[in-house]
């Protein structure tokens, strides 16, 4: 009784991979009666609904050293994640056997976490029905019909051009890694969701040494593309980027410490809104009453002029999703409107406990774990001021260029992120340059002193990955260049 | 047990025969049950079961590694033929071929105590029953808080697992374990509307080791209720005192440059370093990799080889590199010279303790700054240059003084493990560096 249903009309339908994704996991032992068995164990003590988390995943990867391609890595991942709700709570198991015997004890397992009167006699005659959806990553050359000699010379040429490139690069990796996650979905109500999630990630480092002086740093780049994510405009980017970076640094110092203005350049500094304010507005933290911003929602929290926003639509973008982990349309989610609080990012969960629709932020890792609230590709809309402008505006502050990472404490709100390039700025101008440099300030306080938006915005094409209760997730993000008019810079020679 | 081990061998068998030379395969499972409870009621239950297979494989002088769950005969035998095809596209590496056997002789017969034998005995109603009283001893201990407490969760879980590793040159072993843990999270909510969270935890082998519940909740208020009303600090340079739990952070970035990946990549500052002094003579750190119930304890290592105890730093003498079997061999070609391989692991630590606990510490310093927690920042192992974000309290005429957040420490990380003043005596309980509180002098912090 497994039917298809357009779930949207208007837009291009997913239903010859879905009727794949049906066939795929058939090969593993998965059919209907294994749903119906799995669905009466789960709901053999009551709950609200359970759902069904099938996945496999495969990668692989190959990394090139002292000029040779000479390692492989290579994964596959099976299993079934079973999750039974009732009200907030959940109880959730796995297991990487298949088969009846091993999902009905899993599901037994999760089961426990109800206790009332039982929902399983439902499933004797459950009828099932595949959902369709929009593609957003459609492949042209799915990387299981590439050798792996056609990926060699790749990395072998990136190197030479790298080793030629400047006389001080002295040590080169690159990386190239793919992988494809298929994912069915089954719901206690009879939906099914198929998907099949492409990844395609390269990273080159490298380190330069000038007499004494050494330093190292790189560029990655990540999206949601087969064979085709390789092409000159990346390979050559990649290359400039992670030669630049690391040249920067030879003639860098770290930045004064202090108070002070700070500029985010365009791009990467997305990573303020991620650790900043992301975080704290996925729903679950809101639902516990734990994040700053737990009572804020259709209030004032940041000037008038920005707007931020959580995006799984982009095409091929690395946080791109058909559908969230729990089967729910990926969306263009609005969390903050011209500086107005409008949106938390919700999953089945958290939507049910404040009375609205899930925003398709139910994300996981893995079958291992259950999905929680978590962003997609999270950007600030582009503002008014040109760029320079809002450089000159600054008398004494820094320029933050470039980014490797950052972390919050969602209650109190303080985050940093690290500056890895940039630059001071004095009397309005870019002057020396600047490296290694940790800032740390409080969510709402650096959204509200967020003064001047800049028209230039841009996405980051970097293989960013979120982690957040044990799990990481693939993410995006974008930013035009802004300026906060205060933040605590983690320099020296105070 | 021994079906791993005996699934260890056949896979490895199995890759020879398929066409790999050698092959090294670890096959291991495990389960795990964890229970959380939030504010009077169950919020999660979770019991998970794993089982995979990882598989290194050496193939014509090349190598690459694999791993898979789908563990169905017929799914393994085509993971192993197209994981060994895909290896002979590969360059060769001489550096790679499995380690001397020489080095698997001589393992410890001490019993590690790594599994808990009343891990059975541990039920669904005991969890239940621990967590709620864990949450409920929580609610109790801060109701001195009034109505800043949001919200209180506690969590209790435990694992078992096992694993078997094969080299095909003659290692075999296999070893299970198990593990619990009980934590608290206490989330007070101030007038400005910041929520801060204080946490306290225990993670033992053998759950009759886990601290008592009192304790654990005294350190989640002890450390939810220290950061309320918290400031900024005024930028300047400090003495400080960086908290036994929290030392980890600095603990990492002096010790992540030693491996022999950062060695290999030009990324560590202490190349050349050997026997040198590089930090404080004050700082002793030995690695004990066979205390019994320790969670970190290992009688071999990634490479198969036996574990010894061995001095990392000694009076602040760096006396040996993190380096691994594949990296000492990819070095001594590449310089022609032997580098000796030393082991990549690390296990318990040994610190040369100090005579003061943390109050008295305090009470010595008299000026300066207690670091309670770090917060995101990052370390370059490259040039040593160190920026990290913290948080903690004041220190005014010997003692705690006003709270404080949004702070940054930066410097570099020689230079701050070389200004560490003072050792104290009270390593933390929890996890296996086993850390006391140190004092470092002269340490750049931001603010206002």
């Amino acid at each position: 009784m497994i039917s298809e249903h357009a779930h949207k009309a208007g837009e291009a339908s997913y239903k010859g991979n879905a009727e794949e994704g049906i066939a795929y996991f058939r090969a593993f032992g998965v059919d209907e009666s294994l749903f119906r068995a799995a669905f009466a164990a789960a709901l053999s003590r009551g709950g609200d609904w359970a759902d069904l988390y099938f996945e496999h995943g495969i990668s692989q990867s190959i990394s090139l050293k002292d000029h040779k391609v000479d390692s492989a890595f290579s994964s596959i991942g099976l299993g079934v994640g079973i999750r039974v709700v009732s009200g907030d709570q959940q109880g959730y198991a796995y297991t990487e056997d298949l088969s009846k015997d091993a999902v009905v004890r899993a599901a037994s397992s999760a089961a426990l976490i109800a206790e009332s009167q039982s929902a399983a006699s439902r499933f004797e005659s459950q009828g099932f029905e595949v959902q369709t959806r929009a593609n957003r990553y459609p492949i042209s050359q799915e990387w299981m019909d590439v050798e792996v000699a056609q990926k060699v010379p790749l990395l072998t040429r990136l190197d030479e051009e790298v080793m030629a490139s400047d006389q001080r690069i002295s040590k080169v990796n690159i990386g190239l890694g793919h992988s494809t996650t298929a994912i069915l979905i089954v719901e206690s109500t009879g939906a099914i969701h198929f998907d099949r999630l492409p990844m395609t990630r390269m990273n080159l480092s490298c380190t330069a040494e000038d007499g004494e002086q050494r330093e190292s740093n790189g560029y990655n780049l990540a999206g949601r593309e087969g064979f085709e994510f390789i092409n000159e405009r990346r390979l050559e980017k990649l290359k400039t980027e992670a030669v630049n970076r690391t040249l920067f640094l030879l003639d860098a110092e770290q930045a004064p410490a202090g108070s002070m203005p700070v500029v985010l350049g365009a791009g990467s500094s997305g990573i303020l809104l991620h650790e900043a304010i992301g975080h704290g507005m996925e729903a679950d933290f809101n639902r516990k009453g734990i994040s700053i911003y737990a009572d804020r929602l259709n209030t004032r929290i940041a000037p008038k002029g920005v707007t931020i926003v959580d995006d799984g639509t982009r095409q091929h973008d690395r946080g791109a999703i058909n559908l969230d982990d729990e089967g729910v349309e990926g969306q263009r989610t609005v969390l903050v409107e011209d500086g107005i609080l409008r949106s938390y990012m919700h999953d089945r969960i958290s939507a049910a406990h404040y009375g609205v629709k899930p925003t398709g932020n139910g994300r996981r890792e893995s079958f291992k774990h259950t999905p929680v609230p978590r962003m997609r590709s999270t950007y600030m809309c582009a503002g008014k001021y040109d760029p320079q402008e809002i450089i000159k505006s600054v008398k004494r502050g820094i320029y933050a260029e470039t980014f490797t990472n950052g972390q919050v404490m969602i209650g109190a709100g303080d985050f940093t992120f690290y500056i890895k390039t940039g630059y001071m700025i004095e009397d309005g101008k870019l002057t020396r340059p600047i490296k290694d440099t940790n800032i740390i300030g409080n969510g709402p306080e650096v959204l509200e002193r967020t003064d001047m938006v800049g028209s230039d915005f841009e996405y980051d094409e970097g293989g960013w990955v979120c982690g957040k209760d044990g799990q990481s997730v693939p993410v995006s993000l974008g930013m035009p260049t802004v300026r906060v008019s205060e933040m605590t810079v983690g320099g020296v020679n105070a | 047990m021994s079906e791993l081990l005996d699934q260890a061998r056949r896979v490895a068998e199995k890759a020879r025969a398929l066409g790999a030379q050698e092959a090294k395969v670890v096959a291991s499972r495990s389960r795990g049950v964890d229970v959380e409870w939030r504010d009077g009621q169950l919020e999660r239950l979770s019991d998970t079961t794993d089982q995979s297979l990882s598989v290194s494989l050496y193939v014509d002088g090349r190598f690459s590694t694999h791993s898979t769950s789908d563990l169905r005969p017929e799914s393994v035998e085509t993971f192993l033929s197209q994981a060994i095809e895909l290896t002979r596209y590969l360059e060769e590496d001489p550096a790679r071929s499995l380690p001397d056997p020489s080095g698997y002789e001589g393992r410890s017969t001490v019993d590690l105590e790594l599994f808990d034998p009343n891990y059975e005995q541990v039920s669904g109603e005991m969890r239940r029953t621990e967590v709620a009283e864990l949450e409920a001893l929580a609610r109790q201990a801060s109701t001195h808080l009034g109505d800043k407490v949001i919200s209180v969760s506690s969590t209790v879980g435990d694992q078992f697992s096992e694993g078997a590793r094969v080299h095909t040159n003659g290692f075999e072993g296999a070893r299970q374990g198990t593990t619990f843990g009980a934590s608290v999270s206490i989330n007070l909510k101030e007038d400005d509307g910041k929520r801060p969270v204080g946490g306290g935890y225990s993670y033992r082998r053998h759950r009759s080791d886990l601290r008592s519940f009192e304790d654990i909740v005294a350190e989640a208020v002890e450390s939810a209720e220290g950061k309320l009303g918290a400031q900024k600090v005024k930028t300047g340079s400090y003495t400080v005192i960086v908290k036994n739990k929290s030392i980890s952070r600095l603990l990492g970035a002096l010790l992540g440059p030693l491996s022999g990946a950062a060695l290999h990549n030009k990324r560590s500052l202490w190349e050349g370093k050997l026997n040198t002094q590089i930090v404080s003579p004050l700082l002793s750190l030995h690695d004990l990799p066979h205390v019994p119930r320790g969670l970190g304890s290992a009688k071999w290592d990634g490479d198969g080889y036996v574990t010894h105890d061995r001095p990392i730093i000694e009076n602040g003498v760096l006396k040996t590199y993190l380096i691994g079997d594949y990296y000492a061999k990819k070095m001594s070609q590449e310089r022609g010279m032997q580098i000796q391989r030393n082991g990549s692991g690390l296990h318990n630590f040994q610190w040369s303790y100090g005579e003061q606990d943390l109050k008295a510490l305090i009470a010595d310093i008299g000026e300066g700054v207690l670091i309670d927690r770090f917060l995101g920042g990052n370390s370059n192992g490259t040039t040593g240059k160190l920026s990290f974000g913290c948080g903690g309290h004041m220190i005014r005429g010997g003692q705690l003084a006003e709270p404080l957040t949004e702070v940054n420490m930066s410097g570099d990380i020689a230079g701050l493990w070389s200004n560490l003043v003072a050792i104290g005596n009270d390593a933390y309980p929890e996890g296996s560096a086993h850390s006391p509180s140190c004092v470092f002098k002269q340490v750049q912090l931001s603010g206002v």
